[in-house]
């Protein structure tokens, strides 16, 4: 019985760790490998590469339509979270707490965004655009973003709003300050890593969102990641590795920044 | 002032700007592209389910939605084997290592797609890392075919979504009573037997949870699926962007892209509904 | 993060997200340009040499989109008098397509003075033809020790697993197509020849690129090793170091010509304009016919040079002589032969 049970916990104990060490291999490889090739010193895309030079980060410099394309998608980026927040934010603190089955209805149709494909949305916007003339718009490619965007910041705000004390909030209002004096307050601060945590992903969904911008977006309004798949689908030229490592660093050091600051890692779970 | 909600009743109100949002720029979209469905031609002559019609009586059409309804379950299953084991490893692990093993799940969902992909072009070739790696260690004597083949396609979705099941199985895990699986274990129960009699069926709803967004997320992979399918595999986002952009088909495409919805709900359904049911099993 | 949004924050936001919207369309300044190109050797001779002349030319800067010809037509049909770009690139077949709907308009040739330096065959009133494309086939020298002579040889056993084939959405994919029909034996009415010879070949093939990116990244990866390519593209992937040639096959070389038009409803037309003569100024031919791009001069006063007289044809008399292919016949069959193309080709 003993030996059978000690053999039970060895082999369970195996197939985890085999598990999970495959499973952080697949989950860092990537990352680490585009890294090194975005280094090397020659024309084409091998790994591992002949031999190692900054070439391709100093040929981004020059690469004036990737970084007008970058600039369009940090724009797009910024104020789809702006609206994000005011708007998820808001709905959170109507919906967050009832019970009723509006709120239900409410919940389900604000987040049912990230359950359709949201490339059926996309080619949906890009018709209704079409419609009300809002194409080659950089607003046209905001709102499509907030409507996939927005789930983020919601679902993070109502986690937050039910971790608070009922009883801290009733204290404030007893107190005789008014309801938005106490949100203001007293729920703001509170929910403010939560809701920081869903800005953070909202932002980062919105800046590598494709399926919304690959039907709204268009020549004349080009975002960054439907322009580095063009590039990657027609030439995989080496500036795409280089001008990935540049996103690959600067999103490492936003979550680095949001883990200080908002503890990430502890709003996601 | 949230806490209130109930005994001021108008508290709903603050829903109101996302509602009116959602009308205006998700629900009227949505109900476009329903319409534009029933046309018959981009100059709209008359009303017809013809599109619907040539899309479910050509086995070709219905083939790549069945193709990418499995591809989407390949995939999922593949991210619930490696991630939930992952998930219940991070929550035995001491805080700070926790915290980094969070981190590097949610790594990848941060960098550009992409970006992403792109590197796993240059690891699945017949030259690439991989199959390096295999015959360095005697596995294959011939490089394997990866890139440009399901197999291919299943791995890097896995890969691609993977914190989007590590999260939210976290998430119920952190709330299974660890009294209870001591409980069964000092009853005599065995690691496996625990594990699969208390943890698991506990931790379902989170599990249901992540096989619902990663299923989603995957079926409209656009870019991993053509950049790792190549030609030969085509999957649905891929033929409905042909449609609508390159053969200026909108109707068509309409149609195919509702199909396209109603067969992923329809899905997601099913899973909410295994989920409920494995729930009261247990309960 | 959002620790500090205040009241005024959110305000200041809300108010900003308000203006952006009631902005007008993204005002474009006039002194930018877009135009489209074509992948691979095109895109890379249009930003290195194409624009930085244009820019000098013109003060203006310009942005390129990537797009087949296809999708350009399609993009252009669907825009509504709101063009996404203001250059089209085509091919001979695209051509007629723009023409027929109404997409293009003719090419003001008195504001082009580079337009007249043009061989009489290159002077097309609805814009001129910049150069031509031939295909043959491609191989990597590495591992395919003679040189093939015919396209036969994409059907040899020992090939197995190792051809490539593009997709049709490509000029290189269709031309293949014709050429390999008219081999064995179809005509511009019947193609049942070369979907038959397709069948035989699938066997042997190791990969399809969905589009001329994917193409080209089965050569830099060595996943294939014989296949049709574009004269210009092999140059070019040469250039960087991919192990590949180019063979033409004793049934002669094919190609096609390309162009650059105005489009109807141009933003800037003027630029648009003083940018497609720019492409037809002899410095720029000049420039644009060294390695690794070879591509074929359309302008009287560019001595044919390097490659293209090594492998092509020494004068343009010779390239005169390159088969082409009857457009207006083919034209109307190209959906149905991408579509019924994507069905066999499916795994």
């Amino acid at each position: 019985m003993r030996r059978r049970r000690d053999y039970e916990a060895l082999s369970f104990g195996v197939a985890i760790g085999v598990l999970s060490a495959v499973a952080i291999a697949f989950l860092i490889a990537p990352t680490l490998i585009l890294l090194l090739t975005s280094f090397t010193d020659s024309e084409s895309l091998k790994f591992p590469p002949s031999g190692y030079s900054f070439r391709w980060y100093a040929a981004l410099l020059e690469a004036d339509q990737l970084l007008a394309t970058a600039w369009n998608s940090l724009v797009v980026a910024c104020w789809t979270t702006v609206a994000s927040v005011v708007l998820g934010v808001t709905a959170a603190l109507g919906i967050g707490r009832s019970r009723s089955p509006w709120a239900k209805a409410a919940d389900a149709l604000f987040m049912s965004p990230l359950l359709l494909p949201a490339l059926a949305f996309g080619f949906g916007a890009l018709i209704f655009f079409n419609m009300i003339g809002l194409v080659q718009s950089i607003a046209g490619l905001t709102l499509g973003h907030v409507v996939v965007c927005v789930p983020f910041v919601l679902r993070n705000s109502i986690a937050a709003l039910s971790q608070l004390d009922p009883a801290m909030l009733e204290a404030s209002e007893s107190l005789g300050a008014s309801r938005f004096y106490t949100f203001r307050r007293v729920t703001l601060p509170l929910i403010a890593p939560g809701v920081g945590a869903g800005a953070f992903i909202a932002f980062m969904s919105s800046f590598d969102n494709i399926p919304v911008s690959l039907f709204v977006a268009d020549a004349r309004t080009q975002m960054l990641p439907i322009y580095l798949w063009e590039i990657i689908e027609t030439n995989l030229d080496v500036r795409t590795a280089a001008a990935s490592g540049v996103i690959v660093v600067a999103t490492l050091v936003l979550m680095i920044l949001a883990e200080r600051f908002a503890g990430l890692t502890k709003q996601l779970r | 002032m949230a806490a209130r909600a109930a005994a001021g009743g108008r508290e709903w109100r603050l829903a109101l700007p996302l509602a009116a949002f959602f009308l205006a720029f998700f629900v009227a979209p949505l109900g476009v592209l329903v319409a534009w469905s029933f046309y018959d031609s981009a100059e709209l002559r008359a009303l017809t389910l013809a599109q619907y019609a040539r899309f479910l009586g050509d086995r070709f059409t219905l083939g790549i939605l069945w193709d990418t309804l499995t591809l989407g379950a390949k995939a999922t299953l593949v991210c619930l084997v490696f991630g939930y084991p992952l998930a219940w490893l991070a929550l035995r692990l001491p805080p700070r290592w926790q915290a980094a093993l969070v981190f590097l799940v949610i790594l990848p969902i941060l960098t550009s797609v992409v970006v992403r992909t792109f590197a796993w072009i240059v690891m699945l070739g017949s030259q690439g890392v991989i199959n390096q790696a295999l015959a360095a260690i005697g596995l294959v004597d011939r490089p394997l075919r990866l890139l440009y083949t399901e197999v291919g396609v299943v791995m890097v979705l896995a890969q691609v979504q993977m914190p989007l099941m590590v999260l939210p199985i976290m998430a119920t895990l952190a709330r299974v009573d660890p009294n209870l699986s001591d409980a069964s274990s000092s009853l005599g129960a065995g690691a496996w037997r625990t594990f699969w009699k208390v943890t698991v069926p506990l931790s379902l709803p989170g599990v249901v949870a992540g096989c619902i967004l990663v299923y989603a997320a995957c079926v409209t992979a656009f870019v991993t699926q053509t950049l790792i399918g190549g030609a030969r595999l085509i999957y649905m986002p891929l033929y409905i962007y042909q449609q609508a952009t390159g053969a200026n088909n909108w109707p068509f495409a309409a149609a195919m892209s509702v199909v396209f919805m109603i067969a992923v709900l329809a899905v997601v359904y099913l899973l909410n509904l295994v989920g409920r049911a494995a729930r009261g099993a247990y309960a | 993060m959002t620790t500090t949004l205040d009241r005024r924050s959110f305000l200041a936001a809300g108010l900003g997200l308000g203006a952006s919207l009631a902005l007008p369309r993204r005002a474009l300044a006039a002194d930018s340009l877009v135009v489209a190109t074509f992948p691979g050797t095109w895109n890379e001779a249009h930003s290195k040499i194409l624009a930085p002349y244009f820019r000098k030319r013109t003060g203006a800067s310009v942005t390129q989109t990537i797009q087949l010809a296809h999708d350009q037509i399609a993009k252009l049909a669907a825009a509504g008098g709101k063009p996404p770009f203001d250059v089209a690139i085509l091919d001979d077949p695209q051509v007629l397509d723009a023409i027929k709907q109404g997409l293009i308009v003719e090419y003001p040739t008195a504001k082009s003075p580079s337009f007249k330096e043009l061989l009489p065959e290159y002077q097309d009133r609805w814009g001129p033809k910049i150069s031509m494309q031939v295909i043959g086939i491609g191989y990597n020298p590495k591992r395919v020790k003679n040189p093939p002579t015919s396209w036969d040889a994409l059907f040899d056993p020992k090939y197995k697993g190792r051809v490539g084939l593009t997709a049709l959405n490509s000029q290189l994919g269709i031309a293949f197509l014709a050429e390999l029909n008219r081999i064995k034996g179809g005509s511009l009415a019947d193609f049942e020849p070369a979907f038959k010879a397709l069948r035989a070949v699938l066997p042997n093939v190791g990969a399809i690129g969905a589009n001329l990116g994917a193409y080209a990244t089965l050569w830099q990866q060595e996943q294939i090793d014989i296949a049709p390519y574009n004269f210009n593209f092999v140059q070019t992937l040469k250039g960087r170091g991919v192990p590949v040639e180019l063979a033409i096959p004793d049934t002669g070389a094919v190609g096609w010509r390309t162009s650059l038009h105005l489009v109807k409803d141009a933003v800037a037309p003027d630029l648009a304009v003083q940018y497609i003569d720019s492409h037809l100024v002899a410095e720029v031919q000049a420039q644009m016919q060294q390695a690794p791009y070879n591509v074929i001069p359309t302008n009287g006063k560019v001595a044919l040079t390097g490659e293209i007289t090594r492998s092509l044809g020494r004068t343009h008399a010779e390239l005169a002589k390159i088969r082409t292919i009857d457009w207006e016949k083919l034209n109307p069959q190209r959906s149905a032969l991408i579509e019924r193309f994507n069905r066999e080709i499916r795994v």
